[in-house]
């Protein structure tokens, strides 16, 4: 038996297993993908509307959001769009690749499926090799359907060299983060800190995408990330990109096949440690349980979002400078003027960053609240209710602390923007003020209590659909951040939280919005908690 | 007689169409070990969790103390042990860790009895408890639960990963629980455990309790096989309440059994045609589990 015997097997129960997500995956982004560029013609169809646009994508603040592209001769309405679209689906088909590559091999390893599998007549690699393939399909399938809407969409100026490029391209930097997962679901010893190895590996290249993208753009080829904006798919067509990818995607699965080779069953690389003999005084119920078990991950979060808050900042000097990109304007308008200026792009830059930090200092708090429901199944729960422990007090140490967490991660990662933003400018005078930057938190926490409480609701009564909050989360994030470059219409802002309130700090805060966000964000989790005092625990 | 730690009365569990629990009614006395037994999939677990309140009942009604297990299960749980199935803990915790949380959380602390029993199951309480085999976390929650100083002590299968000399350990301290006066409920599928420790014994099949007793009394219920020689020709066949008969491998040798209300017109009948060897053996627990599961002989 070959070292890869029956991995065409393997593949075919892999694509029975994820059938639902791979299809939901795919489904999303190519509906995605295919319907804007069906619409992009309507949106910036005219020269007029191109010109506007162009100069809004040249301006660094969104080039540290949506990268750095280079425009030459009369810009199509199909390079706006792959200047808008390639870096933003690259991402999310980095999540994807993320989440569908630790969840094949690690996560059913730590389940012990992958002992039953491998007591069969079963190479030793099949496993990992039909990940892999499972990735390579998927990512295939993806791409080739990215490339056939983009042709039937058939925007002004693009071309059919264009389109394959960028469905291979998101394909191949899909792949390349997909082998990363696998080989850090062989290096790390189970499957959340695959995940975290990996999630950090791909913050740390889209954050030196960011800052290189800002100051020097040639710098950006250090950044796996950013090979996908070197494609310039529709305007200097290069396949190096995609080389790239495929090499170094390549290199990590054999990577990932020599320490899977090299390590033992249920072992990783960084091989867990003996701990401590009693536990300490502080471990003392639920709420310490839940702090001493996900302190790593809480804390971890919050540094990188301070981190994250951080880079952003270091691009205030090069995005507050209006004098780089029109130096006739101090002569024509005077300094006030100018300083008033820079004020203004800096309020409206951190007004859309604080999207983003929202967004993301969402995210442990949402999982820690999802946690009551996956501890649930999982049985652990089970030890903790035949105590004297009611479901409040349980259900309240996992909520007090997500909302502790989340609330935390916003105000550091705003303030990582702004105190090292104010002191990357020469006049710190243009910068975010104290007064300024309260606003925005105060503008932005509603939000993210909402968000937060919405998953209390789900959790409590509802926990089979709890995934929902996922996806009301990203659609939220997708109607804000893209909302005005995609001009989608007014409403898509509003069907989720992120759109209730103005935007600050470049508007006030409007406290009557504030205060019912708060009574709503009580009620929703007034009722989870009732729902879940009432409903039947399930236990596997 | 004292009142009984645990009463259920004609408990159902509805789990959407399907009706896990039909009608559950037994109770539990302090200084009793009750065993709880059935196949797979029967309901055992289901009304285990009813009774620790992680589930609702759909009708009848359970109580410990006297207090409603859905209701009161926090003021409950203040003097209650329990060991699951299939126990699940915290992976990135240590056992020794583990263990003294969950002493606290009864407000109780890690004692010289802690340490005993650690020493005892032969636990090495620094690992994580990612690197635990299903014995070793069975482990954990047992010295969890012998720890503490509860009144009603709930065990679901809790030696099915626990090697022989552990198994004994389990046995000897759930003994010494009993002479305590403490009511234990023991669910499992070891019949031998359950015949050395049980008192009573209730046997649960298809979501319905089918039988409760002690096990004298279920003995009666059944039939006791028969080993004969006789020293004449004489055909067993026509005796009353005999089944099953079988001619043995010597010569007049006969096998067969009787249901017990005959037996002793049976063997006075038997006395009359001269016996030559006579073999009775009472029915096992595990005849009586065959007996009840399958509903032959």
């Amino acid at each position: 038996m070959s070292r890869f015997g029956r991995t065409g097997q393997l593949i075919r129960l892999n694509f029975r297993r994820d059938r639902f997500r791979i299809l939901m995956w795919i489904v999303l982004l190519a509906a995605l993908m295919a319907s804007v560029a069906w619409k992009f013609e309507d949106i910036y169809g005219s020269t007029s509307e191109i010109n506007a646009i162009k100069s809004t994508l040249e301006s660094p603040g969104i080039i540290a959001m949506f990268g750095a592209f280079s425009f030459t001769g009369k810009v199509t309405t199909a390079e706006i769009f792959a200047n808008e679209m390639l870096l933003f689906m690259a991402l999310i088909q980095v999540v994807m690749n993320l989440a569908l590559s630790v969840h094949a091999t690690r996560a059913e390893e730590d389940l012990g499926i992958t002992e039953l599998v491998r007591a069969h007549a079963v190479g030793t690699l099949a496993p990992l090799a039909a990940a892999a393939s499972e990735l390579i399909l998927v990512n295939g399938v993806l791409g080739v359907l990215y490339s056939l809407g983009l042709s039937a969409a058939n925007m002004p100026g693009a071309s059919t060299e264009g389109n394959w490029l960028i469905g291979l391209g998101l394909a191949a930097t899909g792949l390349l983060f997909g082998m990363l997962g696998l080989l850090t679901a062989q290096v790390a010893d189970h499957s959340s800190s695959a995940t975290g190895l990996a999630y950090t590996l791909f913050g740390v290249s889209y954050l030196a995408r960011m800052i290189t993208d800002v100051q020097h753009p040639k710098l950006t080829w250090w950044s796996p990330l950013g090979w996908v904006e070197k494609l310039a798919p529709y305007n200097n067509p290069h396949w190096s990109p995609i080389w790239l990818s495929l090499g170094l995607a390549a290199i990590l699965l054999w990577l990932a096949f020599l320490a899977n080779n090299h390590r033992d069953l249920g072992a990783g690389a960084i091989t867990t440690r003996p701990g401590r003999d009693h536990a300490s005084a502080l471990l003392r119920g639920p709420a310490s349980l839940v702090w001493r078990r996900q302190r790593n991950v809480i804390i971890a979060w919050i540094v990188a979002v301070i981190i994250f808050g951080i880079a952003y900042g270091t691009v205030f000097n090069t995005i507050g400078d209006i004098l780089k990109t029109n130096p006739t304007m101090q002569q024509v308008f005077g300094s006030a003027m100018v300083h008033e200026a820079n004020h203004q792009v800096l309020l409206s830059f951190t007004s859309l960053l604080s999207i983003v930090m929202a967004a993301v200092a969402i995210i442990p708090g949402m999982q820690l609240i999802l946690k009551v429901h996956t501890d649930e199944t999982r049985g652990w729960l089970e030890a903790l209710y035949a105590r004297p422990l009611s479901r409040t007090h349980l259900l309240f140490s996992y909520v007090g602390i997500a909302f502790v967490t989340s609330t935390l991660a916003f105000i550091g990662g705003l303030g990582g923007i702004v105190v090292m933003g104010d002191a990357s400018l020469t006049h710190t005078t243009d910068g975010i003020s104290a007064a300024e930057f309260w606003q925005g938190i105060a503008a932005q926490l509603p939000e993210i209590w909402v968000f937060l409480a919405l998953t209390v609701l789900l959790v409590g009564c509802w926990p089979r659909v709890k995934a929902f909050s996922w996806f009301y989360l990203a659609l939220g994030f997708i109607s804000v951040y893209m909302g005005s470059l995609l001009k989608l219409p007014k409403w898509t802002e509003k069907i989720t939280p992120t759109g209730w309130m103005t935007r600050v700090p470049l508007h006030d805060v409007n406290w009557t919005t504030f205060s019912w966000m708060i009574v709503l964000a009580i009620g929703l989790v007034i009722i989870g908690w009732v729902g879940y005092r009432r409903r039947d625990l399930q236990m596997s | 007689m004292t009142n009984p730690v645990l009463q259920i009365n004609h408990l159902q569990k509805k789990f959407g169409h399907f009706q896990a629990l039909k009608d559950i009614t037994f109770d539990v006395r302090p200084g009793e070990v009750f065993g709880f037994i059935g196949p797979n999939g029967a309901g055992k677990s289901t009304t285990i969790r009813v009774l620790l309140g992680i589930i609702r009942a759909s009708s009848g009604d359970a109580t410990i103390f006297g207090q409603n297990v859905w209701s009161a299960s926090v003021a409950i749980h203040q003097r209650l042990a329990y060991v699951p199935g299939d126990v699940y803990l915290w992976p990135n915790l240590t056992g020794g860790e583990i263990i003294d949380l969950l002493l606290k959380m009864n407000g109780t602390a890690h004692t010289a009895k802690t340490d005993d029993l650690i020493k005892q199951f032969g636990l090495d309480t620094t690992k994580k408890a990612r690197t635990y085999s299903k014995g070793n976390r069975q482990k954990v929650a047992l010295i969890a639960a012998f720890s503490q100083d509860a009144d009603f002590y709930i065990f679901d299968e809790p030696t099915s990963g626990l090697d022989p000399l552990n198994e004994r350990i389990f046995q000897d301290a759930v003994m010494a629980l009993k002479a305590a006066g403490k009511a234990v409920l023991l669910s499992s599928h070891i019949l031998s455990e359950v015949e050395r420790m049980c008192d009573r014994i209730g046997i649960i099949r298809e979501g319905q309790i089918i039988e409760t007793g002690s096990l004298a009394e279920m003995r009666h219920l059944t039939r006791t096989m028969i080993t004969v020689t006789l020293g004449d020709d004489f055909d067993v066949t026509s005796l009353p309440g005999v089944h099953g008969v079988e001619v043995g491998h010597a010569p007049r040798e006969w096998q067969f059994s009787v249901e017990d209300e005959h037996l002793s017109a049976v063997m006075s009948t038997l006395a009359q045609h001269q016996v030559v060897a006579l073999q009775s053996t009472p029915p096992t627990l595990e005849d009586l589990f065959m007996h009840y599961y399958t509903g032959k002989e």
